[in-house]
């Protein structure tokens, strides 16, 4: 269903229309500016971002920033581009992602249909989880991460993010799931299914919104982290954030903007794909039962 | 199949007891309707049968096997939901075979107890589609399969015709007697529509507050109801429950009762030893619309006809009656004409009392007197 067409119920004057479109068009250019400012003097010489005007266009595009971005500058001692701390990301994030929708569905479905005493008071203190700011946990994290082996490890950091996104993962399920009908879950019961063969088979087949809209959230966030890649990673578990810093901030040498705009783009680009692909599915899933549809 | 027997069962959540000691049993093949307002606790009592809920104390036997501490799956019955609660992400097909499934039934065995219950409910073009692009007839149904394909030993029905329109649920009504006249399994059917109990049960449970009010064939809870909440709540329109007193009078009991201003009636009473315990004292005369006509509508073959002048207040043509309205006992009462019964608004007309469907009721405990 969409709203009745609003041509004839305002009536207001072209006037009024014009200015509307001028605002809205001088919006979209104020919020598009940064991006403009990035991917062009990406494409550019640095002689030709020394000679003058950020905002002019490339004259002459060359791609050789993003190859150095790539693949070749220097980082931290090495010369090896951002490359291999994209793939560190890579191999944080999916793991982290995963595990945390895993158990915050899981979570999520034993508060909401295995209610026990206490299980407010547990879901409030998880709630907290959420406005607990990183700094605070980072010195004893770090000495869990001492204790279990995992101090300077890959493994270390998919088990903080797997923790810290918790949180929100069992937050957004535990209320999905109340709206979820418990009648279903009595009826599987009585076929005789198991605690697990009524997650597996009724409710993840009924969660497709809200895991898509869980993936993306605990996806920008563990891809987007700073704090905790720089201070749980060592050389070899560097994520891409930490070494766009290291990039971008190093004080030997000359700065290459045309390299830094670029590395920062490469450094973006994953958490826009996977808005820009599951983007729509965002929003549905937010809005997932705010209607009976 | 089996009978089913529950003995002294309670159940609290928490402080809150809600099922306060219940009795109740039904014979193999029986049809047990419990009934009852909302919270009466009848919903509970279904849970506690199917096991999705704890009991506190009592005991459940279905046979002659104690099901206490038994899961739901192991206790050999089927349950439709009010909801009808089919998988969404399911067809018709995988909702009937899910159980199945789980159970590890093999595929063609499956298959066939697939094809006979959609050949008994008419399912069959439906197998391949999504609980979604069901009609809620359709949906109560497919539930209804999912039920039968176990062969339990009792179904359960949780309030199942509460969702659909009245045209269907009249319909469904009918196809659920039909099938448990084919089936002949056990069934506890719970409803707050006593209509639907009338209609489909042997065997009726009225709860109220968490107590068992009264069980019995369709007929004594009708006729014959042992207090006046059962009384009241039975029956549409419900029954006249009407403040009298109760006097001797030339050796026989009279019931006297206020009309309208300054009138009033009185009524033969039967003459029993408890009845003359409460000569002198307050009484509820309890008589259905239907025992209250015009003389020309009056049942004619009862022995004990009264036919007494009261004041018609208000009619209301109902198509097949007439329902007209008269104050007696300080009440508005309804007496149930003939539809072409002739009555003038204000002014008194003759309306017969069939005595031999007359109950008396104890005012201060609520409880029958006979």
């Amino acid at each position: 269903m969409s709203i009745p067409s609003q041509d004839n119920a305002i009536n207001a004057g072209s006037l009024t229309r014009i200015l509307i479109y001028t605002l809205l068009i001088f919006f979209v250019i104020y919020y598009l500016l940064p991006l403009w400012v990035m991917v062009s003097n990406s494409l550019k010489t640095l002689d030709e971002i020394r000679g003058g005007d950020m905002l002019a266009p490339p004259k002459d595009i060359t791609f050789e920033p993003w190859r150095q971005a790539w693949s070749q500058t220097q980082i931290g001692v090495e010369a090896t581009g951002l490359k291999p701390y994209f793939f560190n990301s890579i191999i944080m994030v999916v793991p982290a992602v995963f595990l945390s929708t895993f158990l915050g569905a899981l979570n999520g479905y034993v508060m909401t249909k295995w209610e026990f005493p206490g299980v407010n008071l547990i879901f409030g203190l998880m709630l907290l989880a959420c406005f607990i700011p990183f700094q605070i946990v980072l010195i004893p994290m770090a000495r869990i991460l001492g204790m279990l082996g995992l101090a300077g490890t890959l493994g270390g950091l998919i088990m903080v993010h797997t923790v810290y996104g918790l949180g929100f993962t069992t937050l957004f399920f535990r209320n999905y799931y109340a709206a979820f009908p418990t009648e279903l879950v009595r009826a599987a019961q009585i076929d005789g299914a198991s605690f697990f063969q009524v997650f597996w088979r009724i409710l993840i087949p009924s969660s497709g919104p809200i895991i898509v809209v869980t993936i993306i959230w605990q996806f920008t966030n563990v891809w987007n982290d700073f704090l905790f890649g720089a201070s749980f990673s060592s050389y070899d578990s560097t994520p891409i954030t930490v070494a766009l810093n290291n990039l971008v901030n190093s004080s030997t040498g000359v700065k290459e903007y045309n390299v830094h705009f670029a590395g920062a783009i490469l450094t973006a680009l994953p958490t826009l794909i996977v808005y820009i692909v599951s983007g729509r599915y965002f929003v549905r899933g937010l809005m997932a039962g705010a209607v009976k549809g | 199949m089996a009978s089913l027997t529950i003995d002294q069962l309670t159940k609290s959540f928490g402080a809150v007891e809600v099922l306060k000691g219940i009795d109740l049993d039904i014979e193999d093949g029986g049809f047990l309707v419990l009934v009852g307002p909302s919270g009466c606790g009848k919903s509970t009592l279904l849970n506690c049968i199917a096991g999705l809920e704890k009991t506190t104390s009592g005991e459940i036997r279905i046979g002659d096997r104690n099901v206490e501490g038994l899961h739901p799956s192991k206790r050999d019955i089927a349950m439709v939901f009010q909801s009808y609660a089919l998988y969404p992400n399911m067809t018709v097909r995988g909702n009937i075979s899910f159980g199945m499934e789980i159970r590890g039934v093999d595929k063609a065995e499956q298959e066939k107890a697939i094809q006979e219950v959609a050949d008994i409910l008419q399912i069959g073009n439906l197998l391949d589609r999504k609980p979604s692009q069901l009609s809620g007839g359709q949906r109560q149904r497919v539930a209804m399969g999912r039920a039968l394909v176990r062969h339990p030993q009792v179904f359960l029905f949780d309030e199942p015709l509460s969702n659909l329109d009245a045209k269907l649920r009249v319909d469904m009504r009918t196809e659920i007697k039909r099938l448990h006249r084919r089936m002949g399994t056990t069934i506890v059917y719970v409803t707050h529509d006593q209509i639907e109990a009338l209609t489909l049960a042997t065997k009726i449970a009225v709860l109220e507050a968490g107590y068992l009010q009264q069980a019995g064939s369709p007929d004594e809870i009708y006729n014959d109801p042992s207090n006046m909440f059962v009384a009241d709540f039975m029956g549409s329109p419900s029954m006249n429950l009407i403040d009298g007193l109760l006097l001797e009078r030339d050796g026989g009991l009279e019931i006297e009762i206020e009309g309208y201003g300054d009138t009033k009636i009185s009524l033969p009473a039967p003459d029993t030893a408890e009845m003359r315990g409460f000569v002198g004292k307050p009484i509820v005369f309890g008589i259905r619309p239907e025992a209250m006509t015009d003389p020309d509508g009056a049942d004619r073959t009862s022995p004990q006809i009264e036919t007494r002048d009261c004041f018609i207040e208000v009619s209301q043509p109902a198509g097949s009656d007439t329902f007209a309205l008269t104050p007696l006992g300080g009440k508005e009462c309804i007496a149930r004409l003939r539809a072409d019964a002739r009555i003038e608004l204000g002014a008194f007309a003759p309306i017969s009392f069939n005595m031999t469907k007359a109950v008396f009721f104890d005012p201060s405990t609520t409880n029958r007197i006979r």
